[in-house]
């Protein structure tokens, strides 16, 4: 490893490091199980990341190779553990949205997961291109997930506790800049395996971006839930109290009949 | 190479677009007492209440007074400013209409059970009421759009309005703590 690739893991532990002791001092283990998972599996990510480049390398080592995309990948499947967490607590005490909603997400991420998995099934080396694919194809799922989430419960004034926004936004910038990131260096490796005219000096530099690229933002999502868990948390929000069923069926059609005819009136002044 | 940082702005640009659109939706909240007597009064509509006075300032009596008693030049000015007062009023209108139409969206987080089709439609008829309300009032400033015409509209939104005020009556009677704390955070 370079004093810059050292110099960028140090940095990235330090926050993961942060980021577990406000998550135990903010008993976030109670309230995001899920999230106090995710943040413990990122810092076990970059710790046995470590430990397997002390043994085994960085560069021209298979294992080492192996172990860091085995090890994303759980990094992934706790990421995506916390998205569905943000999403039953945000709609689950408004029965109505919920159902309305999670048919949507879930055919959504079908979607958006069974394009990931062909796309990365398509690739020369399936492990890299493929992986980078697979990586890319889940952040922009997430992203697009945890968007229509966030703007749906925006829609309908939902009350989103600022935690839960924060994990959101954070959680949207990494995938979205990951996302721009495992693209164009998908492409250029794709190209020089195509090719086979890469050299090894072309493919280190083609790594370093990506690992620059990846901790500038992995250091901004984790700064800033390290910024928002600095203070203790608001109390949960309590449980809406429903309306009757009936209040809904007889306001809804009404309202809609009169928006329908407010339309037609203005086509018809166009018209006029 | 090069296309790394065109991919970079474009991805910065989607999230800055992620955070606009919250942003943009940020109104005060409806909170504690949404469906009660205060906030109803806050977001019940109030602009078509005035429809008579601005009737008068538009009126075509006015209008053949102005055409001819005064000036050329004093008329064309009085116009312009009777167009902005009616485009004021259309504005307040469309406030109206957003109000009316959040209630709807209010009732519906509050309910025990949703139908899809009825959130698709008001969903798409708001959509389309922002699209259709940019034509009138680029009719409306361009002079191609009698002013008579917004009457029809008000006494939409207003019987709208009068059968909301009615309902929103009814739910309060319903719920006797008075208390819709789901939308208080």
């Amino acid at each position: 490893m370079t004093h810059y690739e050292l110099f960028l893991t140090a940095s990235i532990t330090g926050l993961e490091i942060l980021l577990c002791i406000l998550v135990w001092i903010r008993h976030l283990q109670s309230r995001l199980p899920f999230f106090t998972g995710y943040a413990v599996t990122i810092l076990a990510a970059t710790l046995s990341q470590m430990y397997v480049i002390a043994i085994y390398g960085y560069r021209g080592s298979v294992t080492t190779f192996y172990y860091i995309w085995i090890s994303y990948g759980c990094v992934l499947l706790a990421r995506s553990a916390t998205i569905l967490e943000l999403f039953r607590d945000i709609f689950k005490p408004y029965p109505g949205i919920w159902g309305l909603t999670w048919r949507l997400l879930a055919v959504l991420t079908l979607i958006l997961l069974v394009h990931g998995a062909m796309d990365a099934q398509g690739q020369i080396n399936w492990l890299a291109a493929g992986g980078l694919t697979l990586e890319r194809d889940v952040d922009i799922a997430s992203f697009l997930i945890l968007a229509t989430m966030l703007l749906i419960g925006n829609y309908y004034h939902l009350p989103i506790e600022s935690i839960h926004k924060w994990i959101a936004l954070g959680i949207c910038f990494f995938c979205v800049i990951e996302y721009a990131n495992s693209s164009v260096l998908r492409n250029l490796l794709a190209q020089y395996m195509s090719s086979g005219v890469a050299t090894k000096a072309q493919v280190d530099r083609i790594n370093d971006l990506w690992n620059t690229i990846y901790t500038a933002a992995s250091a901004a999502s984790l700064g800033s839930w390290c910024y928002l868990l600095r203070k203790p948390l608001p109390e949960p929000a309590k449980h809406p109290v429903l309306l009757p069923a009936g209040v809904y069926q007889e306001l809804s059609p009404a309202i809609n009949l009169r928006l329908r005819a407010l339309n037609d009136h203005l086509e018809e002044m166009l018209r006029s | 190479m090069s296309s790394l940082p065109i991919a970079m702005l474009l991805a910065i640009a989607a999230f800055a677009g992620l955070l606009w659109l919250l942003r943009k939706g940020k109104r005060p909240a409806k909170t504690a007492g949404a469906l009660n007597s205060q906030e109803i009064t806050g977001s019940r509509p109030r602009h078509y209440r005035f429809f008579p006075q601005i009737r008068q300032a538009l009126s075509t009596a006015d209008e053949e007074y102005l055409r001819k008693k005064v000036p050329a030049d004093i008329a064309q000015r009085v116009r312009r400013e009777r167009r902005a007062v009616a485009r004021k009023f259309l504005s307040g209108l469309r406030e109206d209409f957003s109000n009316l139409e959040q209630m709807g969206r209010m009732i519906a987080a509050l309910s025990p059970d949703v139908n899809h089709a009825q959130e698709t439609e008001r969903l798409s008829l708001r959509l389309k009421f922002q699209f259709l309300y940019a034509l009138v009032w680029l009719s409306l400033s361009t002079g191609r759009m009698p002013l008579r015409q917004i009457e029809h509209l008000t006494g939409l939104v207003g019987s709208l309005a009068l059968r909301m005020e009615q309902a929103m009556v009814r739910i309060n009677a319903l719920t006797p703590e008075q208390n819709f704390h789901g939308l208080n955070a």
